[in-house]
């Protein structure tokens, strides 16, 4: 099969599951009544991929919030500290290693089961990457930024085995740091590679705001099968740069600006396929959002999933044609 | 005798409701909830508490916190003449954005971007507050379409008249912010004439140069060439710096930024002061500072006040130990 479609990773979460979560923290309602609400919303996100018809499934996160804090808060070894600035008025609170790291038990393993339970087609596991975890925690622990990643990757890589042991086909490892600091993509490498070593399954990672001109094509390092780049976003310049280095794993293309709200018309997307397609033969291709698509409103991020599978189907047609 | 001072920015907000009044202020003005004033009075506010609590701490130069800014680069180029704002760039290595400017055509100051903040921190402030300004050459460089040697000389002469307005003011303390100098292997060529520029109406003011997100080892004797009074030095992440500082003789003084301010782990003052103090013999410590490594708001307001206090005690066991 060609031109798979997939999802990054999150999807919106429903009025009933965020009044819900607000009520959890403030103790009104227990775990039992927000993991119900939770099931819920994953299976509706469940059946709906299915229903428009897109291959490779995720769960959506709908348990999650931050995607660095969920995976701290469910370790030994990690505080969370005060409010620190994101960007313009946006503010968030940073895990904080106070000690040595450990994963007392699976953290999305449950999840993972539930959701596939619901569907014959593979969801993926998703989990977030080492590097990326120690450069959005601040480290009292360990003596370096390098021991601190590789900590993260001794606990991140028995998150991806329990995945597998479960039966995941495909597990993606996020790392939107990786470009951060072009000097320490052999430190990406290494602390990813710990992960994906010897792992039974597709691995997949993803990354997004980077500076990719500064670390292509030794970005084709990393030890997974596929790379799932936002494009649309950043406009379609790493196609030149793709021209110039051929792109030699598969690729998982962003055509989904997800910080919009408007919903991209099926030309749109279609047009950006094609241009994927020109560096990228249609079997290493895989078609996806630019990223989560959890600041989206539901209606927001189902139009425009939408307007994604009918543009794949499209381009699909006339290659076969 | 060394002083105690900070980088620029110092986180805004903390964790308390009223320690979050201007992030509400913003939102409810972007709401259109409340008017330009009471948004006004609000970053006010948090301008004097942020300057009163440094020199609580014992801070002896201080700064307004950059606390009105959204970001270094689109707070001066949204009120120059030459520029639009556009989308969010990430701001070096920093898990944080900046909204990128974009040059459009020639570059002149309109009229003063920084001084009614400087007024507000000095009017409440017991210790005399220093003036930040974005270096010319981090402002191209960071801007899209507009780099280049021209551009950072039109720019230097643009940002030449914001440091002759805070001087104006009453800005005793000017800081020029250039982090993006940490990437060069070379001065930029025509940055001396550019910090000329910037710096002919300063009068008597003391001025300083500061690099920060990594080290200047190879441009280290160029800046100590360069017409500012102070060298600010990013001596965590760009601990490389201080093997080449050990090989020059600074006539200046030299901000030594030893106190990470990137990572809530708490320095040992003793030791920092030690640091300090051995360069007792390059670097006139009379005229030197005891800085973090950056501007404090990538730490919780807490952290920052902490390593607030680690900084205020190892310029104060500098000056007892000379």
């Amino acid at each position: 099969m060609a031109l798979e479609t997939t999802s990054v990773g999150s999807f919106p979460k429903p009025a009933y599951l965020k009044k819900a979560r607000t009520q959890f923290e403030k103790g009104e309602i227990g775990a039992r009544e927000l993991d119900e609400l939770g099931r819920r919303s994953t299976a509706a996100w469940i059946r709906f991929q299915e229903e428009i018809g897109i291959d490779v499934l995720v769960d959506g996160e709908q348990y999650r919030g931050d995607m660095v804090a969920y995976f701290a808060e469910n370790l030994e070894g990690t505080t969370i500290s005060g409010l620190v600035r994101s960007y313009g008025n946006r503010y968030y609170k940073k895990p904080v290693v106070v000690d040595e790291l450990a994963r007392p038990e699976p953290i999305t393993v449950a999840w993972w089961r539930f959701a596939q339970g619901l569907t014959d087609r593979p969801v993926k596991g998703m989990l977030t990457g080492p590097y990326t975890m120690m450069d959005w925690s601040f480290n009292e622990y360990y003596p370096s930024r390098e021991d601190c990643a590789l900590a993260f990757a001794k606990v991140v890589r028995q998150e991806a085995r329990d995945l597998v042991a479960a039966g995941a086909k495909v597990v993606q490892i996020d790392e939107p740091a990786l470009s951060t600091r072009e000097d320490e993509l052999p430190l990406v490498v290494k602390a990813l590679g710990e992960v994906t070593r010897d792992l039974d399954a597709k691995t997949i990672t993803h990354t997004c705001y980077g500076n990719y001109e500064r670390i292509y094509p030794a970005m084709l390092d990393l030890p997974v099968d596929q790379i799932d780049l936002e494009m649309s976003n950043s406009g379609l310049d790493l196609l030149a740069l793709f021209r110039k280095h051929p792109f030699t794993k598969e690729l998982a293309f962003g055509v989904i600006d997800v910080h919009s709200h408007v919903v991209e018309t099926k030309p749109q997307v279609e047009e950006r396929i094609r241009g994927a397609l020109e560096v990228v033969p249609p079997e290493r291709l895989w078609v996806d959002p630019d990223c989560g698509l959890k600041t989206r409103t539901p209606e927001e991020a189902r139009d425009k999933l939408r307007a994604m599978v009918a543009a794949r189907n499209a381009v699909r047609e006339r290659l076969q044609a | 005798m060394v002083r105690a001072t900070v980088v620029g920015s110092y986180p805004r907000v903390d964790d308390s409701f009223d320690g979050q009044r201007l992030r509400r202020a913003i939102a409810r003005r972007e709401k259109g909830e409340i008017s330009r004033e009471e948004l006004r009075t609000a970053e006010v506010s948090v301008v004097q508490e942020v300057v009163r609590e440094q020199s609580e701490l014992g801070v002896d130069v201080a700064t307004d916190g950059q606390v009105t800014w959204h970001d270094a680069l689109s707070h001066f180029a949204a009120k120059l003449d030459g520029f639009e704002i556009t989308g969010l760039v990430r701001y070096f290595d920093t898990n944080t954005y900046y909204r990128q400017p974009r040059r459009i055509g020639s570059v002149r100051w309109r009229g003063a971007i920084t001084v009614d903040d400087w007024k507000a921190a000095a009017a409440a402030s017991p210790v005399p507050v220093k003036a930040v300004v974005t270096g010319p050459y981090t402002l191209a460089e960071l801007s899209a379409n507009g780099s280049g040697r021209d551009a950072v000389r039109e720019l230097a002469v643009a940002l030449g008249q914001e440091v002759r307005a805070l001087v104006a003011a009453g800005a005793r303390h000017v800081q020029i912010d250039e982090p993006a100098l940490v990437h060069s292997k070379a001065l930029p060529r025509g940055y001396a004439e550019a910090a000329d520029l910037l710096l002919a109406g300063k009068g008597s003011a003391e001025t300083s140069l500061f690099t920060y997100f990594g080290g200047v080892a190879p441009i280290l004797r160029d800046l100590l060439e360069l017409p500012f009074d102070v060298l600010g030095l990013d001596l965590v992440q760009g601990s490389d710096t201080l093997a080449a500082l050990r090989t020059v003789d600074a006539n200046r003084g030299v901000a030594f930024g030893l106190v990470d301010a990137r990572n809530t782990k708490l320095e040992d003052s003793r030791r920092v002061a030690e640091q300090v103090l051995g360069f007792e013999d390059r670097v006139p410590l009379e005229r030197s500072y005891v800085a973090p490594s950056n501007g404090l708001e990538y730490l919780p307001r807490g952290k920052a006040r902490e390593k607030v206090r680690v900084l205020v005690a190892a310029a104060k066991a500098v000056r007892e130990a000379l």
